[in-house]
């Protein structure tokens, strides 16, 4: 056997992807579901649109989202954990810059009592000043600790400029703003947020009809009207913004700028091009910065996509003194995509390196669900997946090239360094 | 439920075979039997820096990544103070593209001086990023020396200063390749959308004709019995105190490790735990507390760490954690409360048993520890475990002479 000589390979071609199906718990208010799983797990997401663009002081969105079963006039929130604890439940309570939700999850044989647990507190919230007191005092700290790290720092102030202050996706919370959360701003956010206006359901597990209609009559008590802030007016700041950290040995750095929307004609396209630069291992800043000169242990790119807009970035951690040879090999970089065709052979590993990682990331039932969530939450067709395949197997290098010359000038870009 | 076949080369590599008919993955994954613990005490750091040298080029093969990625493949690999685990998932018709690169760097690296002097550097950077320019990054670095006086689970696995990372030189990179990597050290797990079969005749092809190595045997002194209480002060620049408690136990094999396993759950396990509800929520001396435990293969450490709330000292801080076993010992656990975390136990086991790649690493740790055979049956240790068995592992597990204290103090 010839050691040398690669095995032959085949290219990922079709890739079925589950769908799934789509319940109408009242005219308003849908579920999607996906009973196709191998095992008694069962995952139920309710998301609202209850991210911080709907709120209208800092920090209310987060801890209502988080205070959501802290209490009712009834229950305690030991006491509601307690009872969720003891089914075998987990729930976990996520929030973003557009979205807030609950996700449930448990066994088939439990998970109706403990959406029965849920609904019922989730219902008759109270937010008692005790609990958010000490959710004060928790985030606080937590803060506090993330404030130490050059990586927020930077990211932190990367935030605030790339959609400038006065956006509501700019606004960063400061020490200061955790003191003034009050419960009455708590209980109106949820009252006209997750009361008044309506969620959408995802679920994956296989669960008794007696549950879907369970789902229905809850359904019945929501809201039903549907939250219209869209954010406009983004005010990037372009050039470079330093935030010093005394004794900190390594400095945080993340150049980015605001980009084109998923719904774009050069998205899938620019996805690619990121993915050369700098979106996997095998990435030109990786073999570059950290594979060829040992600068970072990571240095990555990515897009960030949210309801109102998007944004591109590179990120990486490099020692002080190598801090300026770093951003130079960046913009070396960028450059060589501006001025060189990318070879048929880096071109081909890219294309099989994205299907290959589509692949990954469709397996399984609560990965297809994910999918199928980025497709509704950013209003793409059902086409999305198939779109983006074909896109990865017909983009050229020229393609590539003129997005480079498009998108990627340096006059354009943000830079935070923090450290 | 998982199912899995082995077959054994004559050169001594164990190959486990995991079928799953509903993914179009297939993951490879190499566990060697070397971790931080077999390392030179003066050159500490080097299980893992070798773990990225592995990355480097084989003697047939310049460059390991970048034929993975063209057949649409990812891998990654991990060093603890136990093994070093190396996985790629790929679509499952291009197995042999895996197995050819995972083969020849078993059969032998490039052992290039650039590879050595580039990933020196990012080793060097890891250790600034994640252990030393965070907040309390560097609590291991200081805690497992007071906990362990003799045996190798007193380093960290990033190795003990930035120094013995300088220090490796490349003679050293090949007799620890030579040493640990050879075939009859390893066990190679293949999951997914892949036939026995195809998978018996392709591993042949690429493994068979690698030679079998001495077979490494490890001569680790255990760590005498901890016989007083062991205490460090650090200050650091950080936002908030904080508090490590420690108490030796028995290691990952032994029935303390299910026992341990479910008392830090009881103390800990969500927030209906008992701590949070009292030290947290209750009492207010902590902004966040948990115990849990470290499974090593040698020796298991229960711990309890918590970040103080403003003003509270750290003798009040440690009576309310030595508190709150005592009530557990002298009051004990209620039959609901048992319940209650094996629950929460079988959930989270569920959802893990999801992933084929938790599956194939489950397969590949369980077989170094020479307990495949247990890999269905554990779960139900859990559910033979009794109230009296676990207050007799806490009276016995959570002494004075067993105790080391690590605080940090801000300043």
């Amino acid at each position: 056997m010839n050691r040398t000589i690669a095995p032959e390979y085949s290219k990922a071609q079709n890739i079925d992807l589950l769908v799934p199906q789509r319940i109408k718990l009242t005219d308003q208010i849908d579920l999607y579901w996906l009973n196709e799983t191998q095992d008694d797990t069962v995952k139920l997401d309710m998301t609202w649109d209850a991210g911080s663009k709907y709120q209208s002081k800092k920090l209310t969105a987060s801890f209502t989202n988080a205070l959501l079963l802290a209490g009712t006039n009834k229950l305690s929130a030991n006491q509601i954990s307690e009872k969720i604890d003891f089914q075998g439940g987990y729930v976990s309570q996520d929030l973003d810059k557009d979205q807030g939700g609950v996700t449930l999850y448990g066994l088939s044989n439990k998970i109706e009592t403990i959406f029965d647990i849920f609904s019922e507190n989730f219902s008759n919230a109270i937010f008692p000043e005790s609990e958010v007191e000490k959710l004060i005092d928790i985030r606080k700290n937590g803060f506090k600790i993330s404030m130490e790290k050059v990586s927020t720092l930077c990211r932190q102030e990367f935030n605030k400029h790339i959609f400038g202050q006065n956006n509501e996706y700019g606004k960063v919370a400061n020490l200061e703003d955790f003191d003034n959360v009050t419960v009455s701003d708590l209980q109106h956010f949820y009252k006209s947020i997750y009361l008044e206006t309506k969620p959408t359901l995802f679920l994956v597990g296989k669960v008794n009809q007696s549950f879907i209609e369970k789902l229905k009559t809850w359904a019945q008590t929501l809201g039903t009207s549907k939250s219209t802030v869209v954010n406009t007016n983004f005010e990037q700041t372009k050039g470079r913004i330093e935030i010093p950290k005394k004794d900190a040995i390594q400095t945080s750095i993340r150049i980015g700028r605001l980009m084109v929307q998923k719904n774009h004609p050069d998205y899938y396209d620019f996805q690619i091009l990121n993915t050369i630069l700098g979106g996997y291992f095998g990435s030109r800043l990786m073999a570059n910065i950290r594979e060829d000169k040992g600068y970072t242990y990571g240095i990555g790119s990515g897009l960030s996509v949210l309801d109102d807009s998007a944004y591109f970035f590179i990120s990486t951690e490099v020692a002080k003194e190598v801090v300026d040879n770093t951003i130079t090999e960046i913009y070396i970089e960028i450059d060589k995509l501006k001025n060189e065709l990318v070879s048929e052979n880096e071109l081909e590993k890219v294309k099989n390196y994205l299907l290959g990682d589509f692949l990954r990331g469709s397996d399984g039932a609560i990965a297809m669900m994910e999918n199928f969530k980025n497709i509704f939450f950013n209003n793409l067709s059902q086409d999305y997946y198939t779109e983006f395949i074909h896109a990865i197997n017909n983009i050229t290098a020229k393609q590539l090239n003129h997005l480079a010359n498009k998108y990627l000038d340096k006059t354009e870009f943000l830079e935070v360094l923090a450290g | 439920m998982i199912q899995y076949k082995t077959f054994t080369l004559n050169n001594g590599l164990k190959v486990i075979h995991h079928q799953d008919k509903t993914t179009p993955m297939a993951v490879v994954n190499t566990i060697y039997n070397v971790g931080a613990r077999d390392e030179n005490e003066s050159r500490t750091g080097f299980a893992h820096l070798f773990e990225h040298l592995m990355f480097g080029g084989s003697k047939h093969i310049e460059n390991f990544d970048a034929p993975l990625q063209l057949a649409g493949g990812e891998c990654n690999a991990f060093t603890s103070n136990d093994i070093t685990n190396y996985y790629n998932t790929l679509p499952a018709e291009n197995l042999e593209t895996a197995l050819w690169l995972e083969s020849d760097r078993m059969l032998e690296l490039a052992f290039t001086p650039k590879s050595l002097e580039v990933q020196r550097q990012v080793v060097i950077e890891e250790f600034k990023q994640r252990y030393l320019n965070q907040p309390y990054g560097d609590v291991w670095l200081q805690f497992r020396p007071l906990i362990y006086k003799t045996h190798p689970y007193k380093w960290a696995t990033i190795g003990k200063s930035i120094k013995h990372i300088e220090e490796a030189t490349m003679e050293d990179v090949k007799n620890f390749f030579f040493k640990h990597y050879g075939p009859q050290n390893a066990t190679l797990v293949i999951g997914g959308n892949v036939e026995f079969e195809d998978v018996k005749s392709l591993v042949t092809k690429y493994y068979a004709d690698i030679p079998a190595r001495d077979k490494y045997t490890r001569h680790i002194t255990p760590e005498p019995k901890q016989t007083e209480t062991r205490r460090l002060n650090i200050d650091r620049k950080v936002p908030a105190n904080a508090i490590y408690m420690s108490f030796r136990m028995g290691n990952r094999l032994t029935r303390d490790h299910y026992l341990g396993d479910i008392t830090s759950d009881v103390l800990s396990g969500g927030k209906s735990s008992r701590l949070y509800m009292s030290l947290v929520k209750d009492k207010k001396l902590f902004t966040n507390i948990s115990a849990y435990i470290l499974g090593g293969i040698e020796d298991g450490i229960f711990l309890f760490s918590g970040h103080l709330m403003e003003g509270v000292d750290f003798e009040t801080a440690e009576e309310s954690i030595l508190n709150e076993i005592e009530i557990l010992i002298t009051k004990s656990i209620s039959d609901n409360e048992l319940t209650k975390v094996k629950n929460k136990f079988q959930t989270a086991k569920a959802f893990q048993d999801q992933s084929l790649l938790n599956r194939v690493m489950d397969l590949a740790m369980h077989d170094q520890m020479g307990i495949l055979d247990k890999i269905n049956t554990e779960k139900t240790i859990y559910d033979t475990i009794k109230v009296d068995e676990l207050i007799n592992f806490s009276k016995e597990t959570f002494t004075p002479t067993n105790m080391s204290v690590l605080t940090i103090k801000a300043i």
